[in-house]
């Protein structure tokens, strides 16, 4: 009984388990699972209309076509350049500290003051380079243009500042760099409700600016001064991972972010002339595109320089050596930021500088400052040093100073000028040690003499040198040298350099040859390390010129057929013609092809030749060499032009130096003397390079120095490109044709000339892997057995010979040579790609679309890009594709203003942009222009570009302002920029500008220099005569002569009527005629609507705020305004007395009384003729009655009678009012027994009716029952 | 300013439509004293005046300062414009001078380029209009540069010294040019050529296609040589005739030759058979020279190069033409990516 108040077990009807179990279930029944509907329910899917269908399928065609980008080819170099971080923000937001604590997290070290950019190696591919932005616009507006990253550092407790919004419209501009917003300051939140909300809003805003989702990151507080480490890792590992859109502007621009300037003038024009243009150089990453030498560089706040010199340096900031590992060591963690003092170790293109900061630095710095005081005093007087002894010696009497006399009893020479500036403390030790110097500059060079000595020295003796050295000469100042030692060395190269004879091409290959030079010098170095300097010098050029001598018999001998390579020689050596009878040198030169080409076929196919040359430019010249030794095996006479020869000759002595490779590599002799051997490898490289370089641009050197004289002889040498150049020079007026005429012609008739371009015909022979038959049976091969359906012929594959090979290959794997089994496992890949390949052709045809090709194209140029230079040097590489992203270069720049260098501002960021083709020049731009929206007024006619507006006749009409929320088109004089660059306009970039700063945007749409903008001119006359619709009109012109300009144009009076201009009268001068539609008044102003063009004033005044003092580079101002000019010269405005508002007066307005014709008059209806009658006139006296004058008792009988009146009228009211109310009551009461009376009639009629009703209705019945009861 | 130091200096009038190419392409203002300074009659030539008009017409915004002698010659390169011009050439020289700098400029216009040139079409110094057209234009293709309103059509045909001869050429706007592989010139398949003749027997024309043939045809059997005789107002104002050749190898490259007939009045009579066979020579010759692109066009297609993106590009030429040797010189004196030679 217990059992039946149990629950019974409810099945489960949802869930998983029991879908579970229903699957089951109609698996069991054979239905199939339920989720294939499409299965299960044909006709549910079934397309039901094919339009929507249509429809549908576009829109999904449509969402994926616009997903993909236009493929362009990648170039993003192999090791790129540190990421640029700008860290921006408004003052005291924490931007120091921020970085401070992002480099100690990467490198653990701490930079205490940050000037300048800071590059760190942030991880194994990646390097960061951080710099901070101010709010200082200019250098807001530089920073955005190169960053790559910006963090926005946002005050959370303040919220967002004008600077943050700026800077992001600033970068909207330039494209928009990656940007990651920080909030500070978050420990200033008591309730963390607040600050929830805060950050809320904070985020919401900050998406609206960048993007929905943009990351926003929180420093939740400090710690001693520190952001919390945790969250500063967080941060860096942000920055780490983080991937890069390129921006079209920074990719098609090189440019640097300089971390480093040097003043390389020449010491000794800065001591005649402080305000001398400088020379600086610039060190920096580069970044962008590739840069090439002596192009144009835009200095932002500087101006535009041509590059004098660009050489790349060993990376200071190195990224680790590929390695397997996690992390990096902390060998690896590296800073570099030299305007900052970091990174000691400062390599130059020649010399090694350490900065010996810290204490040490500054107590020598203390020692070696007064000599070098004392050198500066004695350079910078502009006199001889004897005028200068003899001067100072009178001013120091005048001075004398106690100490001072002791000075001249040691030493007679003295600077007064110099004593004056340094303080009496140090000068007296400063003293004494310039004349030790003194002395030690008599005794002669020593190697233990003072570093700075030496200096000094040097900058007296030497001003005449090189420049080169001058480079390290002025820097000592504040550097010491490291290297003391390797930079004499290199001097001494250098000048052994002009003294050798370099072959005549040497010039462009200077670098090559001195660090060549160098090493080799180096091995000697060691060995005599204590030789003196001049020594040295002797042996070194003794043993490069043995070098040089050596070299060449030495080469004679490894040749096996050296009275051929003779013979060369002297061909190169003359510029004589090819006389080809000496059969010599025919078998030389077929040995040299033979040894190019194993096959040692003569046709003019080159495909096997260019396999085997190393050298690009052999693979473009390969048919010329082979044609000369066709030349000589036949035995004709050639005679070609000059330039044919030159580049076979060229082409032949670049063999020859192949040969020497050759040979001497095999040859054990010289092994022993390695320094020789080094010697005669650079020659041979600088041999090498030569050839058509040298035929091409070594004469355009020359070419370039034609106007400065001829030196031909400089160039001389092995090569004799004197020759072509004197003749270009010849030619300088000959005719211009670009046809290439031959000046010795073949006979054609000739069977082995004919022969020689056989093969250039389909008819020839072909090469081996396009021989149609070859190819056809090694089809054959590969596809072994087939059937011919249609004729049903079976072709058996015979087995061909690779496969027999391979049958005995592997009948005797066992004892063959591994290198056998390599070949037969090459040939079996080989197999199974081109296997592979048919399948892939057959199949995946229909897939690869247009995109695929395209994309694919683009990756095969990448990779050919890529492989073109891939192992060759930078020396090399440099010269042809310029300097690559990535490098880290040094930029010489001459006749930079002097302010540059002495108002050098380590935290303003120098950036050197490359100019591309024309950006250089100046011109008309055209842009379409936008007043920002936030910017509080409109802008006016006194800024730089003119705005106009289209009409829509296509007329540009200039407009005074520029509209409040539309775009208009706007026009200035200023560098050419290519179309669709972004730009942006401030009013002033001085940093006193209250609201926000930036006035407008736009875009560069056109550059076109002939440009028409027009304004709007009226010109305004009067009539003087009327006619009926001629007027005469005069005050529009001053001449007939204007008139007559504008004869037949269209003019207009104020009130509308529209004329044409006829013709000019003579009686006033400038008057016309004029026909009109309608007849004028006298009143009426007649005008005329004309356009006159305006011209773009070509004013173009680049910003130039870094050569503004220090701590005034944000007071750059360009133009003032001329209300700004009024103001500082006090100048009241005269304001045009018809511009003034007036209090309006309004006139009365007199009408005239109608007047009324008297026959009108007459003719009128009485009704409407005008009464004449006159009104009354005043009553006359004798009618008028007089007044009444009453007696008191008169008086009172009248108030009286009043009174009863009154009392009377009274009663008589109440009496109506009562008879009234009677009236009232009196009709209800009628009204009341009226309707009493109605309702008893209609009761009484009531009965009467239903009586009567009755009483027929009775009637009826007994006439009814009638009929029946006599039926019945 | 810095437009001023970065200007261009020469002397001498030589090369000087490749330094005004480059000049107007690079964008740098180049000035050349010295023109035929030492001559008899110094200065500027009507060709050349004709040739600086010319670019005048393309460009928008040059300014070109010429002394009174004509010696020295100041130009500052404006926007290259394009649209639709005519311009008159001189007869002392061939189209084909003029032609051949359009065809460096035309690409880098602003609008499509679509101009009568109007003077001598064939003539013995320049190449001729017809070679252009069957190498010059092949090429441009190669870079990228074609689609339908790219031609260029011999209206009127005119020989020297009258001239009369019209050439509409029109070609569209490139910014971006392809990078170029031509490294295997193949093997010539086919040769045609055009013989022409104006104001002579149009026998001369068939002669001329006869001697031609028997010299090609030991070669290749390939052969047709159109014959073009035209008549009336399309026969130009002197009388001539000649003859161009064009090899096309199995890889789309193309050598071409040619030869013109003595200008009236100039020189002895030619024989049609004698030109003929010598033309035939002259292409066997450029075959002999071999590369991928032709004696004429090896300093367009190296100019190209150039002026592509900075993707590698690679061509095979014959012996360097010293027209092409000094096209380069002057590129690389106009900054633009030197040593595209020697890669």
């Amino acid at each position: 009984m217990e059992t039946k108040d149990q629950k019974k077990h409810r099945k489960k009807n949802s869930g998983p388990k029991a879908e579970k179990k229903k699957k089951r279930h109609l698996q069991d029944l054979q239905l199939g699972d339920e989720e294939d509907a499409r299965k299960r329910n044909p006709k549910a899917f079934a397309v039901q209309s094919a339009v929507r269908m249509a429809r549908s399928f576009h829109r999904t065609q449509d969402l994926k076509t616009k997903k993909h980008h236009i493929p362009v080819v990648d170039r993003t170099p192999l090791e790129p350049p540190p990421i640029v971080v700008v860290v921006m923000g408004p003052p005291k937001v924490g931007k120091s500290t921020l970085i401070q604590c992002l480099i100690r997290n990467f490198t653990r070290q701490k930079l205490t003051e940050i000037r300048g950019p800071v590059t760190i190696v942030s991880g194994k591919k990646r390097r960061l380079t951080i710099i901070e932005c101010g709010c200082d616009i200019n250098m807001m507006i530089d920073l955005a243009k190169v960053a790559d990253l910006v963090l926005m550092l946002i005050d959370a407790s303040f919220g967002f500042e004008m600077e943050t919004f700026e800077f992001l419209n600033i970068c909207q501009v330039h494209g928009f760099p990656k940007i990651m917003g920080v909030l500070t300051h978050l420990d200033s939140f008591k309730h963390n409700k607040q600050l929830k909300k805060t950050k809320k809003r904070l985020k919401h805003r900050f998406w609206t600016e960048v993007y929905p989702g943009a990351k926003l990151f929180y420093l939740s507080g400090m710690v001693h001064g520190e952001y919390q480490n945790q969250e500063i890792h967080n941060l860096g590992r942000f920055i780490t991972v983080m991937k890069f859109r390129p921006l079209t502007w920074q990719t098609s621009h090189p440019y640097i972010l300089a971390d480093r300037m040097e003043d390389l003038t020449n010491p000794e024009d800065i001591r005649t002339n402080n305000k001398c243009d400088r020379k600086v150089s610039l060190y920096g990453y580069l970044r962008g595109a590739h840069l090439k030498n002596k192009s144009q560089v835009h200095i932002p706040g500087v101006g535009d320089f041509a590059v004098s010199d660009v050489s790349f340096l060993p990376d200071p900031c190195a990224l680790p050596e590929q390695q397997k590992k996690r992390c990096l060591n902390e060998k690896e963690k590296l800073v570099y930021a030299p305007l900052s003092g970091v990174g000691g170790v400062l390599y130059d293109k020649d010399a090694v500088y350490v900065d010996l900061g810290g204490s040490h630095g500054f107590q020598e710095s203390e020692e070696v400052r007064p000599t070098h005081e004392l050198v500066q005093s004695l350079i910078s007087t502009h006199s001889t040093i004897d005028a200068k002894m003899a001067s100072s010696r009178v001013t120091l009497f005048t001075d004398s100073k106690p100490l001072g006399s002791e000075d001249i009893d040691n030493q007679g020479q003295w600077m007064p000028k110099e004593e004056k500036q340094v303080d009496l403390k140090t000068g007296r030790v400063r003293r004494k040690a310039i004349f030790g110097d003194e002395e030690e500059d008599e005794s002669g060079d020593s190697d233990d003499e003072d570093d700075e000595m030496s200096e000094g020295d040097r900058l007296e003796n030497s001003c005449s040198d090189d420049e080169t050295e001058e480079g390290p000469d002025a820097e000592v100042t504040d550097k010491q040298y490291m290297s003391r030692k390797g930079i004499k060395r290199q001097k001494l190269e250098m000048e052994e350099d002009f003294e050798v004879d370099l072959p005549a091409f040497a010039d462009s290959d200077d670098d090559l040859e001195r660090s060549s030079v160098e090493e080799e010098a180096e091995e000697a170095d060691e060995s005599s390390e204590e030789e003196d300097s001049t020594a040295e010098e002797e042996r070194d050029i003794l043993e490069s010129k043995a070098v040089r001598e050596g070299g060449k018999p030495e080469l004679l001998q490894t040749d096996d057929s050296s009275d051929s390579l003779n013979m060369e020689k002297s061909l190169t050596r003359k510029k004589a013609t090819f006389t080809t009878s000496d059969s010599g040198h025919c078998t030389a030169e077929e040995a040299f092809a033979s040894e190019d080409e194993p096959e040692g076929n003569s046709s003019l196919s080159t495909e096997e030749e260019d396999s085997e040359n190393e050298e690009a430019i052999r693979k473009k010249f390969p048919k010329p060499q082979v044609v000369s030794s066709q030349k000589l095996g036949s035995g004709n006479l050639i005679d070609e032009t000059s330039d044919i020869e030159d580049l076979l000759k060229e082409e032949e002595d670049y063999k020859e130096e192949n040969n020497y490779s050759t040979e001497t590599s095999g040859a054990l002799k010289w092994k022993e003397d390695l320094s020789r051997k080094a010697a005669e490898a650079f020659l041979r490289q600088q041999q090498i390079t030569p050839n058509l370089r040298k035929l091409i641009y070594g004469t355009v050197t020359e070419d370039n120095e034609e106007e400065d004289g001829d030196n031909g002889e400089e160039l001389g040498g092995l090569f004799r490109v004197s020759q072509p150049a004197s003749e270009c020079k010849h030619k300088a007026d000959s005719l211009d044709c670009s046809r290439f005429h031959v000046e010795a012609p073949h006979d054609w008739d000739l069977e082995e000339v004919m022969n020689s371009i056989r093969d250039c015909f389909v008819t020839g022979k072909w090469e081996e892997d396009k021989d149609a038959a070859k190819i056809l049976a090694e089809d054959e091969e590969l596809y072994g057995d087939f059937e011919d359906l249609e004729t049903g012929d079976v072709h058996k594959g015979k087995p061909g010979p690779d496969t027999q090979i391979e049958d005995v290959e592997e009948e005797i794997k066992e004892e063959i040579d591994p290198s056998a089994e390599e070949s037969a496992k090459k040939k079996h890949l080989e197999k199974k790609r081109k296997l592979k390949e048919m399948f892939d052709a057959e199949y995946d045809e229909g897939e690869s679309t247009y995109f695929d090709d395209l994309k694919g194209e683009m990756q095969k140029q990448a990779q050919l890009n890529r492989a073109e230079f891939e192992d060759q040097d930078d020396e090399a590489r440099v010269q042809y594709e310029g300097f690559r992203p990535g490098m880290y270069v040094r930029i010489e720049i001459e006749n930079v203003p002097c302010e540059f260098v002495l108002n050098f501002d380590p935290h303003y960021p120098i950036i050197l942009g490359g100019l591309g083709n024309s950006e250089g020049n100046v011109g008309y731009v055209q842009m379409r222009l936008k007043k920002h929206r936030w910017y509080k007024k409109i802008l006016k006619f006194q800024t730089i570009p003119l705005y106009y507006i289209e009409d829509h006749n296509g007329r540009q009409r200039l407009l005074k302002y520029t509209p409040q929320h539309m775009h208009c088109g706007a026009t200035f004089w200023g560098p050419i920029t290519p179309q669709g660059t972004g730009f942006l306009a401030v009013q002033s970039v001085s940093g006193n500008m209250p609201d926000f700063r930036i006035a407008a945007t736009g875009v560069v749409l056109d550059l076109d220099k002939s440009i028409k903008i027009v304004k709007k001119l009226k010109l305004t006359g009067f009539p003087y005569k009327i006619f009926k619709n001629t007027s005469f009109i005069k005050g529009m012109f001053n001449s007939a002569l204007e008139v007559a300009k504008f004869e037949g144009a269209v003019i207009r009076t104020v009130s509308g009527i529209r004329g044409q201009i006829k013709k000019a009268l003579r009686a006033p001068e400038g008057a016309f005629r004029a026909t009109f539609e309608d007849k004028l008044l006298m009143s009426d102003i007649v005008f005329m609507r004309t356009w006159y063009p305006v011209s773009v004033p070509a004013f173009y005044n680049p910003v130039t705020s870094l050569l503004k003092p220090i701590g005034e580079k944000d007071t750059w101002s360009g133009m003032r305004t001329t209300g700004q000019l009024r103001l500082a010269h006090g100048i009241k405005l005269k304001a045009n007395k018809d511009s003034l508002y007036k209090p309006i007066v309004r006139q009365k307005k007199h009408f005239n009384s109608l007047h009324i014709p008297k026959a009108l008059q007459k003719a009128l209806p009485f009704k409407s003729k005008p009464k004449t009658q006159a009104k009354a006139g005043k009553t006359p006296k004798d009618r008028v009655r007089p007044a009444v004058i009453r007696e008191p008792h008169e008086r009172k009988i009248l108030a009286l009678l009043d009174a009863l009146s009154t009392v009377h009228s009274e009663k008589m009211k109440k009496a109506k009012e009562q008879r009234h109310l009677h009236n009232k009551e009196h009709f209800k009461m009628k009204q009341k027994e009226e309707e009493e009376k109605l309702k008893r009639q209609k009761d009484l009629r009531k009965k009467l009716y239903r009586i009567q009703g009755q009483k027929e209705r009775r009637n009826q019945k007994s006439s009814l029952k009638g009929p029946e009861e006599q039926l019945k | 300013m810095a437009t001023q130091a970065h200007s261009l200096s020469y002397s001498g009038c030589n090369f000087l439509r490749q330094r005004l190419v480059l000049s107007t392409l690079s964008g740098r203002p180049v000035k050349i004293r010295k023109i035929r300074a030492r001559d008899d009659n110094p200065g500027l030539r009507d060709f050349e005046a004709s040739f600086i008009r010319l670019l005048d017409k393309v460009t928008n915004g040059s300014r070109i300062e010429i002394n009174q002698t004509g010696t020295t010659l100041y130009y500052q390169p404006g926007l290259l414009y394009g649209g639709s011009l005519e311009h008159d050439c001189s007869v002392l020289r061939g189209i084909g001078y003029y032609l051949e700098s359009l065809l460096c400029l035309a690409p880098f216009m602003k609008h499509p380029l679509r101009i009568v040139l109007r003077g001598v079409t064939n003539d013995q110094v320049d190449p001729s209009v017809d070679v252009l057209k069957a190498t010059a234009l092949p090429l441009l293709k190669q870079f990228g540069i074609d689609g339908e309103s790219f031609e260029l059509k011999v209206v009127r045909r005119g020989m020297p010294p009258g001239g009369g001869g019209e050439v509409f050429f029109s070609c569209p706007v490139r910014k971006i040019l392809k990078p170029i592989q031509l490294i295997d010139p193949g093997k010539i398949k086919r040769i045609r050529g055009m013989a022409y003749s104006v104001r002579v027997s149009p026998q001369m024309a068939n002669r001329i296609v006869d001697s031609a043939r028997s010299i090609l045809n030991k070669f290749l059997p390939d052969i047709y040589i159109y014959t073009d005789h035209m008549k009336g107002i399309n026969s130009g104002k002197s009388p001539g005739f000649g003859l161009s050749l064009v090899a096309e190898t199995t890889n789309g490259t193309f050598l071409s030759a040619e030869l013109a007939s003595n200008p009236q009045g100039q020189g002895a009579a030619m024989l049609p058979e004698d030109l003929g066979r010598n033309c035939a020579r002259l292409l066997l010759e450029e075959i002999y020279r071999g590369g991928c692109v032709d004696s004429t066009n090896q300093s367009l297609a190296l100019l190209l190069m150039t002026l592509g993106q900075q993707d590698v590009s690679k061509v095979l030429l014959g012996p360097l033409s010293p027209y092409t040797i000094f096209t380069l010189m002057v590129a690389r004196g106009c900054q633009f990516l030197a040593y595209i030679l020697i890669l």
